[in-house]
């Protein structure tokens, strides 16, 4: 009995631990809260949170299970919200704007993949590249325009309703899903993370391959700015701010490896997310200090990495 | 009988539920070279590491020169005169030769705090002399280094003056020719000065020749010692092999035929081909063909293997499969051409995934049903290919990181039978795999060239390539040096001399 329970640890530790956290994450808010936080009101709230932080967090996993990193996300964020905004009020077309930050987004998707491959340079300083263009061009524009932040004129309702963001949701589960556990895409992206010179040696072209799964992951961005900007109506200078590291964190706490292989999965970023935003939106339903938030959730963080990297082939890269 | 050196007595090693040794009792002497033979997994490795300080032992006893011997690390083994040369690649990279040779004996060499690094460089350089190793320099980089010559390092490194028993632990696999000469030279000095070697091998030829006594394991437990003179009766080896294996495997390790005839297809074709370490290679090889290629390291030969998978880039000439162009790995899977990697760990399997995902990572796009993979086909291929190469392991999700050497190297051949290749480059195909393994990938490579199939065996190892190939070539220097046809009658030391 002792040996089995034993054996499951290690198969599903991470599980365990992700799976645990969120229903503690549950338990102690909806008590600290006194309930607020399954409040209908509240509910939404959360719903409309989750919801871009799991389109993003899913569109990660295919970069993070490849041992790889993106930290360009937040001011790819920034911008296209900002842009997406511009151009609606302009042309009276939200899917005008939504495609055209869904094209810059493949852009920046290739960019990652296929040319940090052809100048020899690993993804991340691509990715750092394009975090300070896109901070850059997200300071410009802000700065043209001398506001502080652009508000949405069209009407963008329908895109916020609660059962349209948790059909989003589904929607983008089930296609990552497929993706990750039933194509070939998501078996090589697994490989790579797990040790990229051998799928090379199995006459694998990885760098196509990346670039599917950078693509992914922009059309998933894109996704998300475009949802932000539904629920916020607005965006300025600060809008995506932190993204790339909350992306980071959802994933942790999901119990994703953030050396990626194949312990990786979709699940991870599900759930990852959902642990995330209570955790986010319960210490203030608490009222806990918004200043004391961060400390807490660096805290909570640690907690959890030494938790879970404390076993041999745990979560933190070698 | 001359002074005992290190005695074992009862000595239990257990890894959780695992036992690794039960109950082992080890004697060594002065002037012994003491052969410790077994299948993978049998316990030779975890003997001396427990001895060297590597790992604490479950119980038992150990005297060492006539003390109590219990060593808490590798370097206060080695400071007493118990020295061990590693299995695995064990230098500082980034690092220079003399740094790398000094590494943790810095004070030697320090003044007023700081470290006379010329002073060092001179040292190492007269430590290196004295071992006939030339062509490494104390301010040299490691990093310019290849395997082989940081082996040889490791091996100045471990043995002083003062060192009274060495350990060699499958070390000369992973050593060139000349660089198995220099290791020799070490044991014979080892024991004109009296002093004690324990000698790992998988190499029969090599244990035969090398030691004056021979200890067998078998799962954790000794199962014979064989004396010099039992060693020289005429069916030793297979004695041997038989107390090793626990059963009979017979005298049948290579083909027995010498029948050299294959097809008239060719089926992989070198022309004229330069590149890094290749100069003017031109090659026919047929269907059903055996073709091995030998020669010391940095001739070239696994440059060669690597330019047919079009992993390395080729300035001049043609290599070709079926008449198109290989360039590559993607091309040389579409001709179906398979690669079996000498690294084992770092490119021919993924250590850190299923023996599944392992063996269907070539044939995923022809699994896809409408561009999705069918979970039944995954399982049914890999759970095939278990089962035809009998991988030992409870199921297809069990990691490739927990299975033994041999199996691992099982996996790495049924990826490409799996995925249907014609034509197989194998690296070094029999590299840290015990005898049992061997024997059945010498009848799986026989098997292949039964069915048709094409291939090129690059070996280290004379005696494989001898007993396999249907053609050798011998390359020196980047080029084709000879080439010998199969022959009942070729020896090693005929092939040999074109090598040097």
């Amino acid at each position: 009995m002792k040996k089995l329970g034993k054996e499951l640890f290690t198969n599903h530790g991470a599980d365990i631990l992700s799976y645990g956290g969120l229903v503690l994450c549950v338990l102690i808010f909806s008590f600290l809260s006194e309930g607020k936080i399954f409040s209908a009101y509240n509910f939404r709230i959360l719903i409309q949170a989750v919801c871009v932080y799991a389109i993003l967090c899913m569109g990660a996993m295919f970069v993070y299970a490849m041992g790889y990193m993106d930290i360009s996300v937040g001011a790819q964020v920034g911008v296209y919200s900002i842009l997406c905004i511009l151009i609606a009020n302009k042309t009276n077309s939200v899917w005008l704007g939504f495609l055209t930050i869904l094209g810059l987004a493949l852009i920046c998707g290739f960019i990652n993949g296929y040319v940090s491959v052809m100048l020899g340079l690993p993804s991340i300083v691509t990715s750092i590249f394009l975090m300070s263009i896109f901070s850059g061009i997200q300071a410009l524009i802000m700065e043209k325009l001398a506001l502080n932040s652009v508000a949405i004129t069209c009407d963008m309702t329908q895109y916020k309703d609660t059962k349209f963001m948790i059909a989003m949701i589904v929607i983008v589960a089930i296609v990552s899903i497929v993706l990750f556990k039933y194509t070939p895409l998501g078996e090589v992206v697994r490989s790579i993370g797990a040790n990229e010179h051998a799928t090379q040696y199995s006459g694998i072209n990885t760098t196509k391959w990346k670039v599917l799964a950078y693509a992914f992951f922009g059309i998933c961005v894109a996704l998300g700015a475009f949802l932000l900007t539904a629920r916020t109506g607005a965006a300025g200078k600060g809008t995506g701010n932190g993204y790339a590291m909350d992306i980071m964190v959802a994933l942790l706490l999901g119990g994703m490896p953030l050396s990626g292989g194949m312990r990786s999965k979709i699940s991870s970023a599900l759930i990852g997310s959902f642990t995330y935003v209570i955790l986010s939106n319960g210490l203030i339903l608490s009222g806990v200090d918004t200043k004391l938030v961060y400390i807490i959730k660096a805290i909570v963080f640690i907690a959890v990495i030494l938790i879970t990297c404390r076993k041999k082939d745990g979560v933190l890269p070698r | 009988m001359s002074e005992v050196l290190l005695e074992v007595k009862g000595m239990c090693k257990n890894y959780g539920p695992i036992t690794a040794l039960k109950n082992v009792n080890l004697t060594v002497c002065r002037g012994q070279v003491h052969g410790l033979v077994g299948e993978n997994g049998s316990g030779k490795s975890t003997i001396t590491s427990i001895a060297a300080g590597m790992q604490p032992r479950t119980s038992g006893q150990m005297t060492f020169l006539g003390k109590e011997w219990n060593p808490s690390s590798m370097i206060e083994a080695q400071r007493n005169g118990f020295s061990m040369i590693l299995q695995e690649a064990n230098t500082i990279p980034g690092c220079t030769v003399a740094e790398n040779l000094f590494a943790g004996k810095e004070n030697e060499f320090s003044k007023f705090s700081l470290v006379q690094k010329r002073r060092m460089n001179r040292e190492a350089d007269e430590i290196l002399d004295r071992f006939g190793i030339h062509h490494m320099r104390g301010k040299d980089p490691i990093d310019r280094f290849g395997f082989e010559d940081r082996k040889l390092l490791e091996i100045a490194r471990a043995v002083t003056e003062d060192t009274q028993i060495l350990v060699v632990d499958e070390t000369t696999t992973a050593l060139s020719l000349e660089g198995r000469d220099i290791l020799y030279k070490v044991v014979d000095d080892m024991v004109a000065n009296n002093k004690a070697v324990i000698f790992i091998s998988h190499d029969m030829d090599e244990i035969m020749e090398r030691c004056n006594i021979l200890t067998v394991l078998r799962d954790g437990e000794i199962r014979g010692t064989i004396t010099k003179e039992e060693m020289e009766a005429p069916d030793a080896v297979r004695t041997i092999r038989q107390l090793m294996v626990g059963r009979d495997i017979g005298e049948k390790m290579y083909r027995t035929d010498f029948d050299a005839s294959c097809s008239d297809d060719v089926a992989l074709e070198f022309e004229h081909v330069t590149g890094p370490n290749v100069k003017d290679f031109s090659l026919q090889l047929h269907r059903g063909e055996i073709v091995g290629i030998g020669g010391l390291s940095g001739c070239g030969m696994h440059e060669v293997g690597r330019m047919a998978f079009g992993m390395e880039e080729v300035d001049k000439g043609h290599v070709r499969s079926n008449g198109k162009e290989v360039l590559s790995a993607k091309d040389a899977v579409a001709r179906k051409i398979g690669y079996i990697s000498k690294n084992r760990d770092t490119e021919a399997v993924i250590l850190q995934g299923s023996i599944e995902s392992n063996i269907n990572l070539p044939s995923l796009s022809d699994l896809t049903v409408g561009g999705i993979l069918s979970p039944r086909k995954k399982k049914k291929l890999s759970n095939e290919h278990i089962d035809l190469l009998e991988i030992k392991c409870r199921n297809g999700n069990q990691w490739v990181s927990t299975l033994s050497g041999g199996n691992k190297q099982k996996v790495s051949f049924a990826k490409w039978i799996a995925k249907g290749a014609e034509i197989i480059i194998m690296d070094c195909p029999t590299r840290g795999v015990d005898i049992g393994v061997k024997q059945a990938m010498y009848g799986l490579i026989d098997q292949m060239k039964q069915e048709g199939k094409a291939i090129l065996m690059i070996s280290e190892e004379m005696s494989e390539l001898i007993g396999m190939s249907d053609r050798l070539i011998v390359m020196k220097d980047s080029k084709i040096a000879k080439e010998f046809k199969r022959s009942a009658s070729l020896s090693e030391t005929d092939v040999i001399e074109y090598m040097i």
